[in-house]
């Protein structure tokens, strides 16, 4: 599988009279584009505006974030499977991408009408958030969608994010043709047999025990978010969308999971530190403990067949969900496969451990930090001057205050960078 | 205010050259300047701190008589006014090293900054989590003066009040206290530079130490029960009717122990339990159920076991932190090793 | 508090509902009690029957102190032959 990537640089984003992306900039015909979104009958509102970084504005409530790629050559298309999209194998030919930017789904439709999980991130482009999250660097398009009540709530999901795909396409479209001033190539070429072979296993939250539903919005693989055993992916396959859609963080969304930290460099390194074997994916949440060490199992057995001698592992989520994760690693590391568990940490109180099991034989962790923004500390956040989106949001433990948006808000509740992109951390006093 | 940093020393009777392990019930005592295996401290201070004193304990001593060993501890540290207190090295020493967590923790409520040294498997380590600061050592007093220097690095930062970075900095034990912290590289990259550490077998730091619970050797088997004594341990909160010796129902810092040498059973009308951490009813009405007395008694009537000792132990185990419960059940062990008891049945509930 | 004992050497069986706890912890002889409420016993069974159910969680744990052990070992009254 190879994969050609041509990326496109932009540092200023407007609206202007044609869509089109030339020397940087990229610009946009607004009334053309919204009304490219409206021919989706689901939709019942829809606004499009542009947040620059270091801009005084705030972005609620952020569903999404989305790189715009298109596929220039090879099967498929990108972010396959999601919303009805083709689910033809993609990771070959070429494929292009809008760097700098990023299509931003606002809207307040909520995952699931389950209870337990509510949309809670904002973006803030400048001020102590935006320091805090490297999509506020960032410029915006944002997508503010409501749709149709009357749908279902996952109809209502699936429409509020095919426009922001409608919207991505449309603007990774300006570049189709053109020839991209930046390329890289990604090829798991045949390299010195000598050097260790790796697995990257990345943990992927499932919604289904928390919505009782298999079909819940959330981020997919190949457009599912149910419970599935492990796949295997080619890394091309990731850089093409095969894993898309968020969950509940600002570093789970389509955008940190195209462009993610741990996958680049696992690929950039290959043939010099180890030989990159591939992805593993395991959605989690399973809900007995029987299913979780047997997917632990499954996983490992995975990573040993296909002749891993490392993993580097990483989960999106929290809770029990660890189970799972932790097991996987202890699995591995039975089998002989060398593994290094990259996580956040919860709540340190009175010396109690910050991991839910600690097994001895995750003996390699690298942390990103407490997740919860209260543990951080991170204050409140001063007032903006825009605000793209809805003017208030719910504040307090129970959600049933409403503050205004521009004021001064206590930040989302989680941090929890997934992928290792900032230098946030814990150490031991 | 210049002047070199004043220093107190504590050690064990061994340590300050009294004696051994017959003089292990010796007092606190209080020597001026650098003692026994301290003397080896003070040229490692290089003039910038000077040992003003040593305090010498025997092990034994501080373990039974603790409230008083420790009082006159502060008394002392009161007077002496000390800058930073090291107790130690006690290496793989296990009284030793409790001691030195003990009297670490007494210093530093007394505002004295303290820091202990012990091989990382003392169960002192354990201990003196979170609270008291444990450089780590080798198990054999051979190396003292490498565990000396690693101590006096810390003590010296200790005694000039300067504030402490992380402990794979310092050079101290990880004590399960985590705090933010920025790091030099983002978590990606330390990550895949981990990968590539373990892989070929080079060193790393893991930056989330797992805090394993301690094991201990298991003890021998019994090898006939015939002749064999056994005693009853129960954290179920047992306590005798009407709660007459006030025990609590949780946060436990001490025991009790009762007599059973003329009983066959536990009554209910003369026992019952009292125990925040679970529904008591049960075991009012028979309290054999967290204490199992009436079955032994059988047995020995059998000629099944020699007989049960006479003195039972009881706790309610409910919220007791860690250090509390170790030494309890160091307290326990003792009597029950001087009885020359063969084994214990402990009912936790 | 067993772990303590036992480190004197005296072997110590750990009679507990809650076993993979106490073996996590470090215990090495652990016999699993009945339940949190009454450990040594079950009311539910009747006198006759509850004392003899007690009496094999006590001859077990007795039998794990005879027993020779690496590390934490569970005795199940339930695995274990009638005396």
């Amino acid at each position: 599988m190879r994969l050609e990537m041509g990326t496109f640089p932009v540092h200023e984003v407007r609206f202007a009279g044609r869509t089109q992306w030339h020397d940087g900039v990229l610009e946009i015909e607004r009334d053309a584009l919204i009304d490219l979104v409206l021919r989706d009958p689901r939709i019942a509102t829809a606004e499009v505006e542009i947040a620059r970084p270091g801009e005084s504005v705030r972005i609620w409530p952020v569903r999404d974030v989305i790189e715009p790629r298109i596929k220039v050559e090879g099967p498929g298309i990108v972010y396959p499977g999601i919303c009805g999209r083709p689910i033809t194998t993609v990771g070959q030919g070429c494929t292009h991408r809008l760097a700098g930017v990023g299509v931003t789904e606002v809207s307040g439709v909520n995952w699931h009408e389950a209870g337990g999980d509510y949309v809670e991130v904002y973006l803030d482009m400048s001020g102590p958030w935006a320091e805090m999250i490297p999509m506020s660097a960032l410029w915006h398009v944002c997508v503010v969608v409501e749709p149709d009540p009357a749908l279902g709530s996952e109809a209502q999901n699936d429409a509020v994010h095919q426009a922001a795909l409608t919207v991505s396409d449309h603007l990774a479209a300006t570049v189709r043709d053109l020839q991209a001033p930046q390329g890289e190539i990604f090829q798991l070429r045949p390299v010195d047999p000598a050097l260790p072979r790796v697995v990257y296993i990345q943990c992927i939250h499932s919604p289904q025990a928390m919505s009782g539903s298999l079909h819940t919005f959330c981020t997919t693989t190949y457009g599912l978010t149910q419970l599935t055993p492990p796949w295997f992916f080619h890394p091309n396959e990731i850089l093409d969308g095969a894993i898309t859609g968020p969950y509940r963080t600002p570093f789970a969304m389509s955008w940190t999971v195209a462009n993610n930290p741990v996958l680049l460099d696992l690929y950039r390194r290959h043939g010099v530190d180890w030989n990159f074997l591939g992805v593993i994916a395991l959605r989690t949440e399973w809900t007995t403990q029987h299913e979780k060490q047997l997917m632990a199992n499954q996983t490992a057995k995975l990573a040993q067949m296909l002749g891993a001698q490392g993993a580097l592992v990483t989960w999106d989520a929290g809770g029990n969900e660890f189970i799972e994760v932790i097991r996987t690693i202890q699995a591995c590391e039975r089998l002989g496969i060398k593994t290094v568990f990259l996580t956040s940490e919860d709540d340190a109180t009175g010396g109690a451990p910050t991991m839910l099991e600690p097994l001895p034989e995750a003996d390699a962790i690298v942390s990103t930090g407490f997740f919860k923004t209260r543990t951080l500390e991170v204050p409140e956040l001063p007032p903006v001057a825009r605000v793209i989106g809805h003017p208030t949001k719910p504040i307090g433990p129970l959600r049933d205050q409403l503050a205004p948006t521009a004021g001064p808000l206590p930040p989302p509740p989680r941090y929890d960078d997934h992928y290792g992109f900032n230098r946030l951390s814990c150490a031991e006093f | 205010m210049a002047g070199p940093l004043r220093v107190v020393q504590y050690l064990n009777q061994f340590f300050g050259g009294i004696g051994g392990e017959e003089i292990a019930s010796m007092p606190l005592q209080v020597q001026r300047g650098a003692v026994g295996s301290g003397r080896a401290l003070q040229p490692l201070l290089q003039g910038q701190a000077e040992v003003v004193a040593t305090l010498i304990c025997g092990d034994n001593y501080i373990h039974d008589q603790r409230d008083k060993a420790l009082a006159v501890l502060t008394e002392q540290l009161q007077a002496l006014q000390p800058d930073v207190l090291l107790a130690g090295p006690a290496f793989e020493s296990g009284r030793y090293g409790l001691a030195c967590t003990e009297v670490c923790k007494a210093a530093q409520a007394a505002g004295v900054p303290a820091l202990a040294g012990m091989h990382p498997q003392n169960p002192g380590v354990e201990s003196g989590r979170p609270d008291v600061l444990i450089v780590p050592t080798s198990a054999s007093p051979a190396d003292m003066q490498t565990a000396l220097a690693a101590m006096v690095r810390l003590a010296l930062k200790l005694g000039r009040r300067e504030a402490l970075g992380p402990a794979e900095l310092e050079g101290f034990l990880p004590r399960g206290v985590r705090r933010t912290y920025v790091r030099e590289a983002p978590g990606y990259q330390r990550a895949l530079d981990m990968l590539a550490a373990k892989l070929t077998g080079q060193p790393f730091l893991t930056e989330v130490p797992i805090h394993i619970p301690e094991r201990v050797a298991p003890a021998p088997p019994i090898a006939r029960l015939a002749q064999a004594t056994i005693a009853l341990v129960t954290t179920g909160g047992l306590v005798r009717k009407g709660n007459p010796d006030k025990q609590v129902a949780s946060n436990a810092t001490r025991y009790f122990r009762h007599s059973v040498a003329e009983l066959q059973s536990l009554s209910a009308r003369d026992w019952e339990a009292y125990h925040s951490g679970y529904f008591n009813h049960i075991v009012n009405k028979n309290p054999n159920y967290i204490l199992p007395l009436s079955f032994l008694r059988d047995l020995e009537g059998k000629g099944e076991i020699a007989g049960v000792y006479p003195w039972i132990y009881a706790l309610p185990g409910v919220s007791t932190p860690v250090a509390q419960a170790k030494r309890m059940g160091a307290d326990i062990a003792h009597e029950l090793q001087e009885a020359r008891v063969d084994g214990c049945l402990l009912v936790a509930t | 508090m067993t772990k303590e004992i036992e480190r004197l050497g005296i072997p110590t069986a750990q009679i507990s509902a809650i076993y993979e706890f106490a073996m996590t912890t470090g215990a090495n002889r652990v016999v699993r009690g009945c339940r949190i409420e009454h450990v040594c016993g079950d009311p539910e069974l009747g006198a006759e029957k509850d004392y003899a159910f007690g009496m094999r969680i006590v001859r077990t744990a007795l039998a794990a102190l005879q027993t020779a052990v690496d590390g934490p070992t569970l005795f199940d009254p339930a695995e274990m032959l009638e005396a």
